[in-house]
C-alpha cells in the first residue's frame, strides 16, 4: 500500500518533462489501479484487511494505512477515475501552459485523496486532506476559467474553515481518548458521555460537510465545480466530495458509535440529508451552465450518500458505497462530456446546444448512461446504491435488523426521500433532451465528435457502469461482509 | 435442454440486441436480419416453455418452478436470487410478448425501411422484447423490477426514436394538436418520467414487504403470510398494498398516471403496436395478476381491510375505461385514438382483476381468466389496429384523419384488417373482443352481490361499450369510406398516389386480424381451456372461505349482460353507422351548431383538462420554483452573505492592524486562538460529562 501514496508524491516532484507528463502521470494511477483492483480481488482470501504500520511519532502513534472492505472500493475508485482523467487531461489541456506543474499537481493532488481514504490515523488524516485541498485549490487557481483566484479563494476558505473544526474534533478526541487511531478511539471513549461524543462528532462532521457540500455548506461547490479546468471539476466532483462520507462512515461508525444511538441526532441528520438532495435537483432544474447543473446534480448525490451513511444498517452503507461508485463514474463520464463541448464546440451554456446525438453518438450514448446510472436505472451501479442505501433505511425503519426499534418517521423520511429521487429522473433527461435531441443549432451544424483521447476514458467508464450494475457483486462480495461486521459490533454500543 | 428455455427465450433477443451494432458493421442487411431472427429464436423457445413444461397446459403447474434458480447477490443478510417462474400466467404472458414481437419485427422490416438510425432501432426492440420477457417470467419482485425499469428505458428510447424534432416532420411524427402538441423527445421523456413516478412506489412497497417477509419470491410471499399481519400491524399494509399498485397504474397508463400513452404515440407505429398496445402496457395487469393469489389469500386470512386494494385497482379501472373512450370519441389522429383506446381497454382488464378480488368460488376463476383472455384477445386485434394505421398514415403522410379518407380501394389489405380489428375491439359478435369482453361484463354482474359498489362499475364498462363501438366505426368511416380528403386529391394533382403498403407489412398485420377471428370462432373452446389452465392454481384461493363458493354465472346475470351489451352496440353502433360509414348526418355542422356540443368536444379534445393540469400544477411551478429559489437563495443571498464576511473581515483587519503587521499573524493568532478556545470547550464538556 505503501508505495502507491509515495511513488506518487515522489513522482510528482520529479514529474517535469514536459507534455510526456501527462503520460507518466496515467502510468503512475494505472500502477494504483491495478494494485487496488488487485488487493480488491483478493481481499476476502487475505483475511478482510491488509495492514501496513510504521511508527510515526511518540504523540501521533503509528501511520498505519488499511485496505478494507471499506477503504478498497474508494480508493479504488479515487485511482481509476484519476488514471482515465489523466489522458483525458492531455487532450484537453493542451493548449495550456506550464503543463508538468500541471500534472504534478495533480498527482499530488490524487495521492491526497488515496491517502485520505486509506489511512487509519486520524492526525494523518487530517494532513492528507489538507494535502488533497493544496493542490486542487491551485489547479483551480491557475489553470480554471472566470473569476477563478477568487473561486479558489472561496473554496480554500469554506473548506479550510470546515477543517478547522474537523482538527478540532480530532484533537479533542485524542485527548479524551488518547489516541489518534480511529480503532483504538472507541474503546478509550468509553467514560465520556454521549452528549460529548455528540459534540465531537458534530465538530467532525461540520468539516466533513463542508467538503461533502452538504445544505447549507455547499456554497463553495457550484463555483468550484463550473470553473475549473473540466478534468479537475471530473475529480473534485466524483472523487473528492464523497470521500467525506467515506470518512463519515469510517470515523462515526468505527470511533463513535455511542452516538449512533442518539435517536435525535441521528433524525437530524437523516432530515439533513433528505433536504439536500431535493435542493440539489431542485437547483440543477433551474441551471443553463452545464457544469453548474452538474455540480448541483452533485450536492443532490452527496444527500443520498449521507443519507445511506446514517441509514444504520449494513445494507445502507452498502449502498452508501456503491452510490460513491456510481456517482464517480457517472459523474465523472458527464463532467468529461461538458468537457468535450468546451473544448471542441467553445460552448456550456445548455441554451446554445442541441441536437447533437447524430453528431456525437459515443457522447449522447455516454451521457445517457451517466445520468441513468445516476437516477439509479437498473442494469446500472446506481440502481442498486439507491436500492440498497432506501432499503437499508426502511429496513432500519421497521426494526428489521434489530439494530434499534421500529421508527414509523424513518419511514416516511424515507419515502418522501424516495418519492423525490423522481427528479434526478427529470433534471437528467431534461437535460439530455436538451442537449442532444431537437433541431441543431447554426453554429453547431459542423459539430463532431470529441478527439479519441478524450472519448476513450468516457466509453470506459460506461462499460464500467454497465458491468457493475449486472454484476455488482465484485464490489459488494467485499464492502457488505465488512460493513455487517461493523454494524454488528455497533449494536451493544450504541446501547449504552 | 427444454429446461433452459425460459432462460433462452429473454437471453436471446437481448444478445441480438447486443450484437447489433457488431452485425452493422458487416452489412445492414445482415444487421436487420439477424435482429429478427434473434427475436425469432426468443419466441421459438418461448413456444418450447409449453413442450418442456406440459403440466402447464395442463394447469396442473400450481406449484410453479423453478430451472435454474441462482443466488445473485447476497449483502448484509439480503439475498437476491435469479430464478424464473413457469407457471400459466407467466407462459402466456411470455408468448404473447415474443410472438406478437415477432410479427412485429417482421413489419418493421418494411416499415423502417431506410431509416439512418436503424442500428438503434433495433437495439432498442430486441432489448425490449428481451426485458419484457425476463419481466413476465421473472421469479421475484426484484428481477420483475430490472425487467420493469429496462422496458421503461426501451420505451423511452423508442417513443423518442425521431429526436430531431423537425418542424417538417410535425404532420407525420409530433403528436397532439394545439397547446398539447408535442414533439417525439418530448413524448419519450414525458413517458419516462409519469411511469417512474409509479415506479418509485412499486420500490417503496418492495422495500417495505421485503423489510418484513425478508424475501422477494412470489411464492414464498404467498407461502408464508407472516409479512402481511406485521405489516398491518405497524399500520403500514394498505399503503404497501396501494404503493404498490402505482407501478402497474403507471406502467399501463391508468388514472391518475395515464396522461403519458396518448403522447407516445410520436414514436413509429411499430413502435405503439408492441410497446403501447401489445405488451408493455399489459405489463401493469401483468403485476396485478401476478399478486394477487397473495393479497387475496391475505385478505381472506384475517386481513379483509385488504379488500380496498382490490377496489383500488377496480375503481381505477372502470374510470379509466370510460374515460379514455370519451377522449377517443374526439381524437383527430388516427393512431390516438387507438391510443385511448388502449388505455381504456387495459381498464377493462384491471376492472375484471379488481372484481375477481370480490369474488370466490369459480366466479372467481372465471373473472382471472376473463381478463386474461381479454388480455390475449387485446393485443391481437390492437397490434393490428395500430400497425395497419402506420401502413395508412405512412401512405398518406399525415397522421391526422381528416387528411385521409375513401382507401378502401386503394389499400384492400389494410382496409381488412383494421375493419376486424375495430369490429373486434367494439365487441361485436363473434369476434374475440365480443367474448373477453362479455366475460369481464359478466363477472362485475357476479359482484352485485357481494359489493354495493359494483353496479356502478357495471354502469361504467357499460357506457363505455357504447363509446368504443361508436369510435370504432368513426376511424374506419373516416379513414377508408366517402371521398378522398382535400390532402389527398392535392397530393395526387401533384402525382403522388396512394397504394397498398407492401407484403412485408401487410402480411403480419393480416395474419394478426385472421387470427383474431380465429380466435372469436374458437373463444368458447379457448375460453375452457383458459379455465382450466387456471383453476387448479386458483382453486386453492376461489374456495378459502368454504362453502360460500360461488357459480360461475347465473342465467340471470347473462340476461342482463347480453341485453346492455346489445343496447348500448346499438346506441354507439347506429349513430356512428349514419355519421360515418353511410355518411347521411354531418357531424361536423351539427356540432358547430349547438354551443354545448361544442364545448363538451373541446373539453373532450383538451382530455378533459388533466393533461394539462399536471403541467400546470407539477411541471411549471417546479421550474419555476427553482429558478426562483436559485436567484434568490443561490445568487442574491450568498452575495449578500459573501458581502458581510467580507466587509466583517475587513473591519477585524483594519481593527487588528493597529496592533499588528503582518497579515499571515493576524490569521495565524486568530485561527490558533479560536482553535485553543473550540478545544478546550469540547474538554471541558466531556470532563463534565
Amino acid at each position: 500500500m505503501v508505495p502507491i501514496a509515495f511513488s506518487a508524491i515522489a513522482l510528482a516532484v520529479g514529474g517535469r518533462l514536459g507534455k510526456y507528463a501527462g503520460w507518466l502521470a496515467f502510468a503512475v494511477l494505472t500502477y494504483t489501479t491495478g494494485l487496488l483492483g488487485f488487493i480488491l480481488f483478493q481481499l476476502r482470501s487475505w483475511g478482510g484487511s491488509l495492514v501496513a504500520s510504521y511508527p510515526w511519532g511518540r504523540y501521533l502513534g503509528d501511520f498505519t494505512l488499511v485496505a478494507d472492505g471499506l477503504s478498497t472500493p474508494f480508493a479504488l475508485v479515487i485511482s481509476m477515475l484519476a488514471a482515465l482523467i489523466a489522458i483525458y487531461s492531455i487532450s484537453y489541456m493542451e493548449h495550456e501552459r506550464n503543463l508538468h506543474a500541471y500534472f504534478a499537481l495533480y498527482l499530488l493532488y490524487s495521492a491526497g485523496m488515496m491517502g485520505t481514504v486509506l489511512v487509519t490515523n486520524l492526525a494523518a488524516f487530517f494532513v492528507f486532506f489538507e494535502l488533497m485541498l493544496i493542490p486542487s485549490w491551485a489547479l483551480i487557481g491557475v489553470w480554471g476559467t472566470g473569476a477563478r483566484e477568487k473561486i479558489a479563494f472561496k473554496y480554500f476558505m469554506f473548506t479550510e474553515a470546515g477543517a478547522l473544526f474537523l482538527l478540532a474534533g480530532i484533537v479533542t478526541a485524542r485527548f479524551l481518548a488518547g489516541t489518534f487511531d480511529v480503532f483504538a478511539i472507541a474503546a478509550g471513549m468509553e467514560r465520556v458521555s454521549v452528549g460529548t461524543a455528540v459534540a465531537i462528532v458534530s465538530a467532525i462532521l461540520l468539516g466533513l460537510f463542508v467538503k461533502m457540500a452538504i445544505f447549507p455548506l455547499h456554497t463553495w461547490l457550484p463555483d468550484a465545480h463550473a470553473e475549473a479546468p473540466t478534468p479537475i471539476s471530473a475529480l473534485l466532483s466524483p472523487a473528492m466530495v464523497g470521500i467525506g462520507g467515506y470518512a463519515a462512515i469510517r470515523i462515526v461508525y468505527t470511533a463513535f458509535p455511542m452516538v449512533l444511538g442518539h435517536g435525535q441526532f441521528v433524525m437530524a441528520l437523516v432530515v439533513l440529508a433528505v433536504v439536500t438532495m431535493i435542493y440539489g435537483g431542485y437547483m440543477a432544474l433551474a441551471q443553463d451552465d452545464i457544469k453548474r447543473l452538474l455540480a448541483y446534480s452533485s450536492i443532490s448525490q452527496m444527500g443520498y450518500l449521507l443519507f445511506g451513511v446514517v441509514s444504520l444498517s449494513a445494507l445502507g452503507l452498502t449502498g452508501a458505497v456503491l452510490i460513491y461508485v456510481s456517482h464517480g463514474l457517472g459523474k465523472a463520464i458527464l463532467f468529461m462530456v461538458a468537457g468535450i463541448f468546451i473544448h471542441t464546440l467553445h460552448t456550456r451554456s445548455i441554451r446554445e446546444l442541441g441536437g447533437l446525438a447524430g453528431r456525437m453518438p459515443y457522447s449522447a450514448t455516454a451521457t445517457l448512461l451517466g445520468f441513468l446510472t445516476l437516477m439509479g436505472a437498473p442494469p446500472l451501479i446506481g440502481f442498486w446504491g439507491e436500492f440498497f442505501t432506501f432499503g437499508g433505511s426502511i429496513y432500519t425503519g421497521t426494526g428489521f435488523g434489530g439494530v434499534t426499534a421500529p421508527n414509523l418517521t424513518r419511514i416516511w423520511v424515507t419515502g418522501i426521500a424516495v418519492v423525490f429521487s423522481a427528479m434526478t429522473a427529470g433534471y437528467g433527461l431534461w437535460t439530455v433532451r436538451r442537449v442532444f435531441f431537437g433541431g441543431t443549432p447554426e453554429p453547431l451544424k459542423e459539430a463532431k465528435e470529441g478527439p479519441r483521447l478524450m472519448t476513450a476514458p468516457i466509453l470506459v467508464l460506461a462499460v464500467v457502469a454497465v458491468v457493475l450494475g449486472i454484476y455488482p457483486t465484485v464490489l459488494t462480495n467485499v464492502a457488505a461482509p465488512f460493513l455487517s461486521q461493523l454494524l454488528s459490533g455497533l449494536t451493544p454500543a450504541m446501547g449504552s | 435442454m427444454l429446461e433452459y428455455t425460459p432462460w433462452l427465450s429473454w437471453v436471446f433477443p437481448i444478445l441480438g440486441a447486443l450484437l447489433t451494432p457488431a452485425l452493422a458493421r458487416i452489412h445492414p442487411r445482415v444487421r436487420d436480419y439477424a435482429a429478427v431472427g434473434f427475436s425469432g429464436l426468443g419466441a421459438f423457445m418461448a413456444f418450447l416453455m409449453f413442450l418442456g413444461y406440459p403440466q402447464v397446459l395442463k394447469g396442473e403447474a400450481s406449484a410453479g418452478f423453478y430451472p435454474l434458480s441462482v443466488e445473485w447477490i447476497r449483502v448484509a443478510g439480503v439475498q437476491v436470487k435469479a430464478g424464473m417462474l413457469v407457471d400459466p400466467l407467466s407462459v402466456l404472458m411470455a408468448n404473447v410478448a415474443a410472438w406478437i414481437g415477432l410479427l412485429i419485427m417482421v413489419y418493421s422490416l418494411g416499415y423502417m425501411r431506410g431509416d439512418p438510425a436503424l442500428t438503434r432501432y433495433w437495439f432498442f426492440m430486441n432489448l425490449f422484447i428481451g426485458n419484457m420477457v425476463l419481466l413476465v417470467l421473472a421469479d421475484n419482485l426484484l428481477l420483475l423490477f430490472i425487467g420493469w425499469e429496462g422496458v421503461g428505458l426501451c420505451s423511452y428510447a423508442l417513443i423518442g426514436f425521431w429526436h430531431r424534432d423537425s418542424p417538417e416532420d410535425r404532420k407525420t411524427r409530433w403528436v397532439g394538436e394545439g397547446a398539447e402538441e408535442y414533439p417525439p423527445s418530448h413524448c419519450g421523456m414525458k413517458a419516462f418520467l409519469t411511469t417512474k413516478v409509479g415506479d418509485i412506489f412499486l420500490l417503496v412497497a418492495i422495500f417495505l414487504i421485503y423489510s418484513q417477509a425478508g424475501t422477494f419470491s412470489f411464492l414464498e410471499l404467498q407461502g408464508n403470510l407472516a409479512w402481511a399481519r406485521s405489516l398491518a400491524e405497524m399500520g403500514l399494509l394498505i399503503p404497501a398494498a396501494l404503493f404498490l399498485l402505482g407501478g402497474p397504474l403507471g406502467k399501463s397508463a391508468q388514472l391518475p398516471l395515464m396522461e403519458w400513452l396518448p403522447d407516445a404515440m410520436a414514436g413509429p407505429a411499430s413502435v405503439s403496436a408492441l410497446i403501447h398496445a401489445a405488451t408493455m402496457v399489459k405489463a401493469g395487469v401483468y403485476l396485478v395478476a401476478r399478486v394477487f393469489p397473495i393479497f387475496f389469500s391475505a385478505m381472506h386470512s384475517g386481513l379483509p381491510s385488504l379488500i380496498v386494494f382490490f377496489q383500488a385497482v377496480a375503481w381505477a379501472g372502470a374510470l379509466t375505461a370510460f374515460v379514455a373512450a370519451t377522449q377517443a370519441v374526439v381524437s383527430r389522429e388516427i393512431k390516438k385514438v387507438w391510443a385511448y383506446s388502449t388505455v381504456s381497454q387495459i381498464g377493462y382488464m384491471m376492472l375484471a382483476l379488481g372484481i375477481a378480488g370480490f369474488l370466490t368460488g369459480d366466479a372467481l376463476v372465471a373473472a382471472f381468466a376473463a381478463a386474461l383472455f381479454h388480455l390475449v384477445s387485446h393485443a391481437l386485434f390492437k397490434a393490428t389496429l395500430f400497425l395497419s394505421s402506420g401502413s395508412v398514415s405512412h401512405a398518406c403522410e399525415s397522421r391526422f384523419m381528416d387528411d385521409m379518407g375513401g382507401l378502401r380501394r386503394l389499400m384492400p389489405f389494410s382496409f381488412l384488417s383494421m375493419f376486424i380489428g375495430a369490429l373486434a375491439l367494439a365487441g361485436v359478435p363473434p369476434l374475440s373482443g365480443f367474448w373477453s369482453k362479455e366475460g369481464i361484463l359478466k363477472s362485475v354482474v357476479e359482484a352485485f352481490q357481494a359489493s354495493a359498489q359494483a353496479p356502478f362499475l357495471y354502469t361504467l364498462a357499460a357506457l363505455t361499450v357504447g363509446l368504443t363501438f361508436f369510435y370504432s366505426l368513426r376511424v374506419v368511416g373516416l379513414v377508408f369510406l366517402g371521398g378522398k380528403s382535400a390532402h389527398l386529391q392535392k397530393a395526387e394533382k401533384l402525382g403522388h398516389h396512394v397504394h397498398e403498403a407492401p407484403p412485408l407489412m401487410w402480411i403480419p398485420y393480416l395474419a394478426l386480424a385472421l387470427i383474431t377471428v380465429a380466435i372469436g370462432a374458437l373463444a368458447p373452446l379457448l375460453l375452457e381451456g383458459f379455465l382450466s389452465m387456471f383453476s387448479p392454481s386458483l382453486s386453492t384461493l376461489a374456495h378459502l372461505e368454504g362453502g360460500e363458493a360461488m357459480e360461475a354465472h347465473s342465467p340471470l346475470g347473462e340476461w342482463l349482460v347480453l341485453l346492455t351489451s346489445t343496447l348500448m352496440l346499438a346506441l354507439g353502433g347506429i349513430p356512428a353507422y349514419y355519421a360515418y360509414v353511410a355518411g347521411r348526418w354531418n357531424v361536423k355542422a351539427w356540432v358547430e351548431r349547438r354551443p354545448e356540443l361544442k364545448a363538451l368536444q373541446v373539453f373532450l379534445l383538451r382530455r378533459w383538462y388533466i393533461n394539462q393540469a399536471y403541467y400546470r400544477v407539477f411541471v411549471d411551478p417546479a421550474l419555476k420554483l427553482s429558478d426562483r429559489a436559485h436567484r434568490v437563495l443561490e445568487f442574491h443571498g450568498l452575495l449578500r452573505f459573501s458581502s458581510l464576511v467580507a466587509s466583517g473581515v475587513t473591519t477585524l483587519y483594519s481593527r487588528l492592524r493597529k496592533t499588528h503587521t503582518g497579515v499571515f499573524n493576524d490569521y495565524a493568532v486568530g485561527l490558533m486562538g479560536g482553535l485553543t478556545l473550540l478545544i478546550v470547550l469540547l474538554v471541558w464538556l466531556g470532563l463534565g460529562g
